[in-house]
């Protein structure tokens, strides 16, 4: 399936998204956040989500993986699946979703555990490795996927807080990648990195597309730009426009589109 | 695209999988109905207690009567017509009251005649008893020379029998009233002479040996008055303090050896300020031991930290800007504080205080130390009167072998704890009341 | 004269002072407050300070070594056969002497000490009255001292405010005292009964019987003063409580923090506020009726022999006591876990509980010990449970069905009743005090080291 996407003509094919948002609405108790959006989400792109604070961005992408289920006063309606089956079906299981869906946090957030603790954490709980060879196996190559294996390989037992702030954060990438998802939601994960730690992930996620339907939100629109082949631009918690990141910066359809990506608010 | 390997895609679907989700899912389950019961658990400690309190304590408001036709004998009394007031009340007080009892007794069970029958028989009446005829005729001399029926007190262990808390049906020699004494009982209850009241003197007389005697009054008085000495000292010493620290003291090695050591005596034991008042108030000050004076001093020293910290927090919620805007009217340091910072910290200072105080009004352990632990009829009058306070009180009470004690120590302890809430409730309506968002 | 009509004099005094001076300040300028420095009522505190500080401080030097003195000039007085006497017997001495003071139709017959206080009566006499004279003068002075002083230029206010300056200063240092007074009673008493009763005895002997002679003459036991069985039996109880508030308190503040809804939460923490506020005196009672009953019962009927004081009974109430405790502090440790770290694990597909097993609880840990150890503190100190609960027999045991004896119920039990200020018995009360002090202030300071230091990590 990766294959074919990758050889036919994405304006003609018909592909079956990843992820697919149907009239989503979330409330924050009186406050509706995010009002009737609904957005395909594919294996082989990586997805910008963009627009200013308060657009309602994060608030949807944290619906992808429920992690608003933890948010007491948060109600979501509509519709989304993944592989077609609706995650906010009773019969789901939220920890076997959050498993398929990984989520990287804005500040990076490794447990106070070492190295090798924080990538394993994960395969261990859901049982993915059935000996500690194998074990070893994923943590070196999640560490590999996430660009960082050359530089901790000779101190996995020292904590993750010890590194710095862009090596924290691909550890949390490796993180996620160590469970094995299928899609991967990034919350700002470079709001809190100084430019050079910034361009390394950049360069990461460049290297995850295509494996993994990558969702990213982002403050940044040069950074939309540069990583992101689809890209939606969110306002007051609608989704103004939706299309091709190329078309979205040079050609948007919608005023407030323009208004937002030529600096006139946000 | 790097040369790394792609992990197989994980199969969620695999009935090995499913399991194992169960299986957590199912752990997640027992370790919060583990927390669950923990609260519960602690929930139910608390209802055990206080219910256990309230079982015993709700009888201890009562006390058993027995309805007496005592003649007022003019042969003993004298007779208030015939001689002047003051002899006529030396005689009633030198009067061998027992007679006026032993006559009504005798009156109402002719059939016991032997001695020492009659000694028992009473022993169902309380020993107060006397005291109450005497007074009775000391208020209305015009008593003497009728018959009248007088309700007196029953002895402990006829009310106890009365509450059910001697079994009338277990064999005589595991019964503290024994068969004669139940015969008798049963005799005044078919005639109708015993009842069950509400118990007043419980609540205005000083301790006794007897249960059916003794009352919170003295300990109450104990306890009103050793918390105003504790009031007097602990408030303005831990305010001063809290505002020095906060408003006006350098950053410098006195000024936090200052705090370290507020966070420690917080945490030292109460029965060793129990000790220091030992040592020093009444071993190098040599005040008068038991004294509520001395009680008061150290339990304010141990409640002083309570209020400093709670004062030096709600000092500091007042926000610099109301001191800039002070400041910029020309007022001192002193006046900022005086005027502007303590009168609107002075709730959540209230506040620390008030729970200062019920914790104060709690404690046992620095009181026995210092003397107050003392059996006292009187009610205390003064700060250096010989005194005692309720939690003492209820010490005392359940120290107390008789079985009478046991009900007497739960209302006690019920009035104890109505204060402690009425307190509490106060501090809690005070930072609802005054609660301000800056 | 008392020493209260001093105290009030002075008070009187101050109010004259506060009154004229403030009228002198007034009639300096005719009135117009405006030519003052300070405003009048400043002037008049000012004086108000000046009459009251001098006679206060000569007044509380009179109450806290008056009697001391005229005690040493009584005895130093003495005949010589009862001065004899005193070297050994001080405080028997002293305590007729005093007796005889207080009441004097009591059964005192022997013409010295008689005589002794009808001296001391004269000297108090004597005493109360120059301190009245001296702290009225000195008042007085102050008073003129400040009439003098005040004129339109004199800086009132500025003074009156150093002087509360100095009063904040001395507030504060209360505090210090306590605790120095605290240490200076403890170690000066404990060194007096270390005098008696070697160290090493005390610390490592093993055997508890403090009962002393009455009378020096009395060829009795000398006592034993071995606290060995107190502290195991201390720590017994201590543990036992744990054993029960550790679990309870610590998964209690998980399910609060972590699963509880909002309203569950709003019953449950005012239920564990009601528990933490009954004073422990109930807790006694509570133990000694109901509980040491129950389990006394429960072994008989599984065939345990369970003592009616057993170190169970007292252990399980206090670990009830302490609940709230273990509970509220490990509720602010788990709190201060910050949400991110949660979340991460959640996202990774962790339950709830495998969230707080393996992530929350270990980067709460340094506070959750040092909650403990707060908690261990106070269970070491209470006292009211064990007295009630706990027995008398200081038996050197780890077994928690029989009685045992602790640190607090034998101070209490040495210091209530009958007793002399010198003997090897009341003085072992305050080694005991002292050997507890010092033992929960070390936890006290390591545990608070310990939440301090996690704080930081995370703020």
């Amino acid at each position: 399936m990766l294959d074919m996407s990758t050889k036919v003509d994405p304006m003609t094919e018909i592909r079956t998204p990843k992820m697919a948002a149907k009239d989503v609405n979330v409330f924050y108790g009186d406050n509706h956040a995010v009002k009737g959006i609904s957005l395909d989400l594919y294996r082989d792109e990586v997805t910008a989500l963009i627009g200013p604070s308060g657009c309602g961005k994060s608030t949807f992408l944290r619906c992808l993986n429920r992690m608003n289920d933890t948010v007491a006063t948060c109600r979501v309606e509509g519709n989304i699946t993944l592989d077609g089956d609706d995650i906010y079906d009773p019969k789901i299981d939220v920890v076997q979703l959050r498993a398929r869906v990984g989520m990287v946090f804005q500040k990076p957030n490794p447990f106070p555990k070492s190295i090798y603790d924080n990538i394993a954490y994960g395969p261990r709980i859901h049982g993915l490795a059935r000996e500690r060879a194998d074990l070893d196996e994923i943590v070196a190559t999640s560490l590999e996927k996430a660009g960082l294996w050359n530089e901790v390989k000779d101190r996995l037992d020292s904590p993750g807080t010890a590194l710095s702030g862009g090596q924290q954060q691909r550890l949390c990438i490796a993180r996620a990648i160590a469970v094995n998802p299928e899609v991967i939601l990034m919350d700002e994960p470079c709001s809190a990195l100084d430019p050079i730690a910034t361009a390394k992930v950049e360069a990461l996620i460049d290297e995850l597309k295509g494996r993994y339907a990558i969702i990213i939100v982002t403050h940044s629109m040069q950074q939309a730009a540069r990583i992101s082949q689809k890209t939606a631009f969110f306002h007051m918690g609608d989704l103004v426009e939706h299309g091709d990141t190329t078309q979205i910066f040079t050609a948007p359809k919608e005023e407030r589109t323009r208004d937002y990506i030529t600096g006139r608010f946000g | 695209m790097s040369n790394t390997r792609d992990f197989e895609p994980t199969d969620w679907k695999s009935p090995e999988m499913q399991a194992r989700t169960r299986k957590r899912y199912r752990r997640d389950r027992t370790f919060r109905a583990m927390g669950f019961s923990a609260v519960i658990l602690a929930g139910l400690f608390l209802v055990l207690l206080i219910g256990r309190i309230f079982q015993d304590g709700a009888m201890g408001f009562m006390q058993t009567s027995i309805d007496l036709d005592v003649t007022f004998s003019e042969e003993l009394l004298g007779d208030p017509r015939a001689m002047d007031a003051e002899a006529f009340e030396e005689q009633v007080r030198q009067a061998n009251m027992s007679r006026l009892l032993d006559a009504a007794l005798t009156a109402q069970f002719p059939e016991v005649t032997s001695r020492r029958d009659r000694r028992a028989l009473i022993r169902i009446i309380s020993g107060g008893a006397r005291e109450q005829l005497r007074n009775m005729v000391l208020e209305t001399p015009a008593i003497v020379g009728t018959t009248k029926t007088v309700r007196l007190l029953a002895a402990d262990d006829i009310d106890q029998l009365r509450k059910g808390k001697i079994d009338a049906n277990e064999p005589e020699a595991n019964r503290k009233v024994k068969d004669q004494e139940l015969g008798w009982y049963n005799k005044l209850v078919e005639e109708d002479r015993v009842s069950l009241n509400f118990h007043t003197r419980f609540f205005t007389s000083g301790d006794s040996r007897d249960p059916e005697l003794a009352g919170i009054w003295g300990a109450t008085v104990g306890s009103a008055i050793t918390l105003v000495v504790t009031l007097l000292i602990a408030f303005p010493v831990g305010v001063l303090t809290a505002i020095y620290l906060e408003e006006f003291a350098p950053q410098n090695r006195l000024t936090d050896i200052i705090e370290i050591n507020i966070n420690n005596l917080a945490a030292v034991p109460s029965i060793v300020f129990g000790l220091l008042g030992l040592a020093v108030f009444l071993g190098v000050m040599h005040l008068p031991r038991s004294a509520p004076l001395v009680g008061g001093l150290t339990l304010a020293l141990m409640t002083l930290p309570t209020i400093i910290i709670a004062a030096r927090a709600s000092i500091k919620a007042v926000p610099p800007s109301i001191r800039d805007a002070a400041r910029g009217l020309g007022a001192s340091p002193m006046q900022v504080v005086f005027h502007h910072v303590v009168p609107l910290a002075m709730p959540g200072i209230l506040t620390g205080t008030i729970i200062g105080m019920a914790q104060a009004l709690g404690e046992t352990a620095p009181l026995l130390m210092i003397g107050m632990v003392a059996f006292i009829v009187d009610i205390p009058g003064g700060f250096t009167d010989a005194a005692t306070a309720l939690p003492v009180q209820i010490f005392l009470w359940a120290d107390s072998p008789e079985r009478a004690f046991v009900e007497k120590t739960s209302a006690a302890i019920m009035v104890l704890l109505t204060f402690l809430i009425a307190m509490n409730g106060l501090a809690i309506w005070l930072r609802q009341k005054f609660e301000r968002q800056w | 004269m008392t020493s209260a009509a001093i105290f009030l004099t002075l008070v009187l005094l101050a109010f004259i002072a506060f009154v004229t001076v403030r009228q002198r300040s007034l009639a300096s300028v005719s009135g117009d407050t405006s030519k003052l420095h300070s405003l009048p009522r400043h002037y008049g505190y000012y004086a108000a300070v000046c009459a009251l500080i001098p006679g206060l401080l000569i007044f509380f030097v009179w109450v806290i070594t008056g009697k001391n003195i005229i005690e040493g000039l009584v005895i130093s007085g003495l005949p010589d056969g009862l001065s004899a006497q005193y070297q050994e017997q001080a405080s028997l001495v002293l305590n007729r002497i005093r007796l005889a003071v207080e009441n004097p139709a009591s059964s005192e017959k022997h013409p010295d000490i008689l005589a002794a206080a009808q001296q001391f009566h004269a000297l108090y006499v004597r005493g109360i009255w120059a301190t009245f004279v001296l702290a009225v003068a000195s008042g007085v002075g102050g008073l003129v001292f400040a009439n003098y002083k005040t004129n339109p230029d004199f800086r009132a206010r500025n003074s009156f405010e150093r002087v509360l300056t100095i009063l904040l200063i001395l507030s504060s240092v209360i505090a210090i005292i306590t605790t120095v007074g605290i240490v200076a009673s403890l170690l000066f008493e404990s060194l007096r009964f270390f005098q008696q009763v070697s160290v090493v005895d005390f610390v490592f002997g093993l055997h508890w019987s403090p009962q002393t002679a009455l009378r020096a003459d009395q060829v009795a036991s000398a006592g034993a003063f071995g606290a060995v069985p107190l502290f195991t039996g201390t720590l017994l109880i201590s543990l036992l409580a744990m054993m029960v508030a550790g679990p309870i308190g610590l998964m209690s503040a998980v399910y609060l923090t972590q699963y509880a809804s909002a309203r569950t939460r709003k019953i449950a923490k005012p239920v564990l506020e009601v528990l933490a506020g009954v004073p422990t005196v109930v807790y006694g009672f509570f133990a000694a009726l109901t509980v040491a009953p129950f389990f006394r019962d429960l072994g008989e009927a599984i065939g345990v022999e369970i003592a009616s004081e057993s170190a169970l009974a007292a252990g399980f109430v206090m670990g009830i006591m302490i609940i709230p405790f273990v509970s509220s502090l490990s509720d602010d440790a788990i709190t201060a876990v910050p949400k991110s770290l949660k979340d991460g694990s959640l996202a990774l597909g962790a339950t709830r509980s495998e969230t707080i097993t393996n992530v929350i609880l270990p980067a709460a840990l340094p506070g959750i010990v040092g909650a403990f150890l707060l908690a261990i503190s106070r269970a070491v100190g209470e006292t009211m449970i064990v007295v009630m609960a706990a027995g008398m027999q200081p038996n050197l045991t780890a077994n928690p069905f029989e009685a045992v004896t602790t640190v607090t119920v034998q101070i209490v039990a040495l210091l209530t009743g009958d007793q002399e200020f010198d003997s090897a018995k009341t003085l072992s009360a305050f080694a005991l005090g002292l050997a507890l002090f010092l033992s929960t202030m070390v936890l006290n300071v390591f545990a608070l080291r310990i939440v301090r230091k996690y704080r930081e990590v995370y703020d």
